[in-house]
């Protein structure tokens, strides 16, 4: 068996298919490519995929990984990422093939870039003095339905600012993970301001030593 | 329309994946480039539509021709219905996402009556007069096919161009009429005229209705030169008709989400409530050798895991052993499982069932129809209770736990003893499992029994038969309910007041388009979802328009009655019905098309089963 990560784009319309949704689709992406891919092995077989960091509903992704295994060590990356790239609609793009050299738990950070409809200037520095705050305490439902109290700030690596756009590093991982969105709603909810419309972009993913992720 | 704004409005509702496309193997074209567009609609949600494959037949069909571009569109949920009317977004096609007013085609696929008012909220979404008489330009024509369109007369005022019968031929010839009208600036009305002219077409603006005192149908008079009938079109032969190398593979799940292979059209058996049975007829199969290269390809190009063997009864096809045997060969190297619905309870053998077994164990779904011999002799479903029986042990062996029963209620001449059969059935079955002397340890059996409402139909033996009144059907839900003592049996059964339109809809004329229209305007869509279901409404509707839906449904029809599809000719004759009505009174069952040829008149098309060798 053969390791290999593929990193590919997730663009336009792609963004209203779910994680669970694109589990489906790249498997039968996978099968219509014919690479000489692994099954699980047990009751109920199917293609051996592991994402990392899922991806929102309605998030733009730059930098998203799977990894898969082959069953044909000699099958070259090279092949393998041209017929994937051959059985692919226009809004996937494959751009990456290697065999994994980070491991999945090491990832640590993602950096986002989330465009603004009407950014006004108070908009803007009522934005940068929220991120800048000494903690944000906000409410979070936890997947148990309980409601507990967290910090943002610890979990906001750096940002910046220009025209409108926000450029943001959010802790990501399967230990810890901050979604964009909650940044943004807590924005406009303790500073008072109507809700603008955003669109967000994964443009990233770094190790936990801001590392790219490879 | 604005990519942006599209977007933002698309995170603002459920299900975006419903709108926003752009799946694999759907067709994208430079509109400049092509001569006519057509947008083809499915009245339903999206999930519901992309799993029709009549739709994806066609749409392939349709661009594979460099002239057209067929799109999709679906009925719009109602969160995003309200989206578009607010901002003011026309009903669109989903490749292109531009308005469907422009296009040369709005087509719909009927498939069921309780999509009629969807068909007229979706004109009225694109921005299209729901009127055929109000759409006075030569485009956008609305046209309409699909088994619904086998009595026509309740759309006969929204719909310029009915298609009868098969769509792979008839639908391009109208289409190329259509290249040349367009060409030299006809007006729609030379159209329609020349169109009537292609066999399969039926234009209902062409013929006028007339009534006798009584409210019942007296005529509908043609106009002058255009024919009296209209024969259905079939396609003669299967293995040379266009089949699709591919589907558009969803991102969102739906209903039916695996590839389908056609295997044949009709069915041999002419079980007497059942308006496919007799509307497709003649059988024509498709060769194993056609099947299996067609089944290969779309799995190939589609990705899909699963693949479903399409056909009104599966287990009729005549090649069924060697098909699976070729099938298996490849499916299980590429981890495709198959999956065979519509089998039936009489020639479902212990090979079959090891085949299925090899791929996919899910539960075992059989349709007896009716509780007792009788009433299956009535209904003509040729399978007695020890092969019912016989079946449910074979299932039992193969390590089957859980049997999945359908039965209808209201059938003619069904008594309470009849309903009492079907849970005396159940627990027969549910005996018969405790009963084997090697059950599986520690394991309950369940039995689901699913009972729908019958609905009579026309172009069946029983198009004449009244349908029982709305209160009767829930007595005998109430009672059938009454019988079943056991907990391992679950019954289900279908909302009545559903059932109760749906056979007024079914045999419904003319008129009943003012009340469809009414009713529309009073809010009603989505009528077969139990959340949107509005039946006061529909009740109001009636009243306004001067007409009862009990004089459609809950009225016995003789034999010399005009109906309102009686101009059309699906090749079943009015005799033949007749006969098989009669035979049914008389408990008296009918052989199917491979045993016996019982005359129905379908032989006239030259091909199928009427001359298979035996």
């Amino acid at each position: 068996l053969r390791n290999v990560r593929i990193f590919y784009k997730k663009l336009r319309s792609m963004k209203f298919v779910s994680h669970l949704d694109m589990n489906r689709f790249m498997s039968r992406l996978i099968s219509k490519s014919g690479i000489p891919i692994w099954y699980t092995e047990g009751f109920n077989q199917h293609i051996y995929m592991n994402f990392a960091v899922p991806l929102s509903l309605g998030f733009e992704g730059l930098y998203e990984i799977m990894d898969i295994r082959l069953i044909d060590e000699n099958y070259s990356l090279e092949d393998c990422l041209n017929a994937l790239k051959s059985a692919c609609p226009p809004d996937i793009e494959f751009f990456g093939i290697t065999e994994g050299e980070m491991h999945m738990k090491t990832i640590g950070f993602a950096e986002f870039e989330i465009t603004f409809e009407e950014f006004g200037t108070d908009t803007v520095s009522a934005l940068k003095e929220f991120l800048t705050r000494d903690s944000i305490i906000c409410q979070k439902t936890g997947k148990k339905g309980k409601v507990k109290e967290i910090d943002l700030i610890p979990k906001i690596k750096s940002f910046d600012i220009e025209d409108d756009l926000l450029k943001i590093v959010l802790v990501a991982g399967s230990e810890d993970n901050l979604n964009p969105s909650l940044v943004m709603s807590e924005f406009f909810a303790q500073c008072g301001i109507e809700p603008i419309y955003y669109t967000v972009r994964r443009t990233m993913i770094y190790n936990k030593e801001m590392q790219q992720f490879k | 329309m604005d990519n942006k704004k599209f977007e933002k409005l698309l995170l603002s509702v459920q299900k975006p994946g419903r709108y926003s496309a752009g799946e694999t193997g759907s067709v994208i074209k430079d509109k400049e480039k092509v001569d006519v567009r057509f947008a083809f609609c499915f009245p339903d949600t999206y999930e519901i539509g992309m799993s029709h494959l009549g739709m994806k037949i066609l749409y392939s069909q349709f661009n594979s021709r460099e002239d057209i571009w067929c799109e999709r569109v679906f009925a719009p949920w109602t969160d995003f219905e309200q989206v578009m009317r607010e901002n003011e977004i026309p009903l669109f096609g989903l490749e292109s996402r531009d308005p469907i007013k422009d296009f040369d085609f709005i087509g719909f696929t009927i498939q069921y009556e309780m999509a009629y008012t969807n068909i007229l909220n979706m004109l009225d979404l694109a921005g299209v007069p729901v009127k055929s008489k109000d759409r006075k330009d030569l485009s956008p024509l609305v046209v309409a096919g699909g088994p619904c369109v086998c009595n026509p007369e309740p759309l006969a005022d929204f719909i310029d161009i009915f298609f009868i019968g098969e769509g792979e031929e008839v639908d391009l010839e109208v289409i190329d009429l259509y290249k040349e009208y367009k060409a030299k600036n006809a007006t729609k009305e030379e159209f329609l005229l020349a169109a009537s002219k292609i066999e399969g077409v039926y234009v209902p603006s062409l013929y006028e209705d007339k009534y006798d005192d009584g409210g019942v149908l007296k005529e509908l008079v043609p106009m002058d030169g255009v024919a009296p009938t209209i024969k259905k079109r079939i396609i003669k032969n299967l293995d040379t008709c266009y089949y699709p190398e591919n589907f558009v593979v969803p991102f969102i799940e739906i209903v039916h989400d695996r590839a389908v292979q056609e295997i044949f059209r009709g069915c041999i058996r002419g079980c007497r409530f059942c308006q496919a049975g007799f509307i497709y007829r003649p059988v024509r199969e498709k060769s194993v050798e056609t099947v299996n290269r067609q089944a290969k390809c779309l799995c190939e190009n589609t990705g899909y895991d699963e693949i479903s063997l399409s056909s009104l009864s599966t287990s009729d096809y005549t090649g069924i052993e060697p098909l699976l045997n070729e099938m298996l060969e490849w499916s299980d190297k590429r981890h495709v499982s198959l999956s065979l619905p519509s089998l039936r309870i009489d020639n479902f053998s212990d090979e079959l069932l090891e085949k299925i077994k090899h791929v996919r164990k899910s539960g075992l779904t059989f349709a007896p129809e009716a509780g007792t011999q009788r009433l299956r002799d009535v209904i003509n479903k040729n399978v007695t209770e020890e092969e019912i029986l016989d079946t449910c042990l074979t299932a039992f062996r193969g390590g089957y736990t859980s049997v999945k029963l359908y039965f209808m209620l209201g059938l003619p001449t069904e008594t309470d003893e009849d309903l009492k059969g079907i849970a005396d059935l159940g627990q027969k079955i549910v005996n018969l499992f405790y009963n084997m002397p090697d059950k599986p340890k520690g394991k309950s059996v369940s039995v689901s029994i699913s009972v729908s409402t019958f609905v009579p139909k026309p172009f069946t033996p029983f198009q004449f038969e009244p349908q029982i009144s709305l209160e009767e059907i829930r007595r005998r839900q109430e009672y059938l309910k009454s019988c079943i003592t056991t907990k391992k049996i679950s019954l289900s059964y279908h909302d009545s007041a559903t059932s109760f339109l749906e056979g007024a809809f079914a045999r419904g004329d003319r008129r009943m388009g003012k009340v469809i229209e009414a009713a529309y305007k009073k809010g009603c869509k989505f009528d077969s979802w139990t959340e949107c279901f509005q039946p006061e409404k529909w009740h109001e509707a009636f009243k306004e328009c001067g007409l009862s839906p009990e004089f459609y449904a809950n009225r016995l029809r003789e034999y010399d009655e005009v109906n309102p599809w009686d101009h059309l000719d699906y090749a079943v004759s009015k005799e033949f019905l007749i006969r098989e009505n009669k035979q049914a009174h008389c408990n008296l069952t009918t052989p199917n098309c491979r045993e016996k040829c019982a005359n129905c008149g379908a032989m006239c098309y030259g091909e199928g089963v009427c001359f298979e060798k035996r």
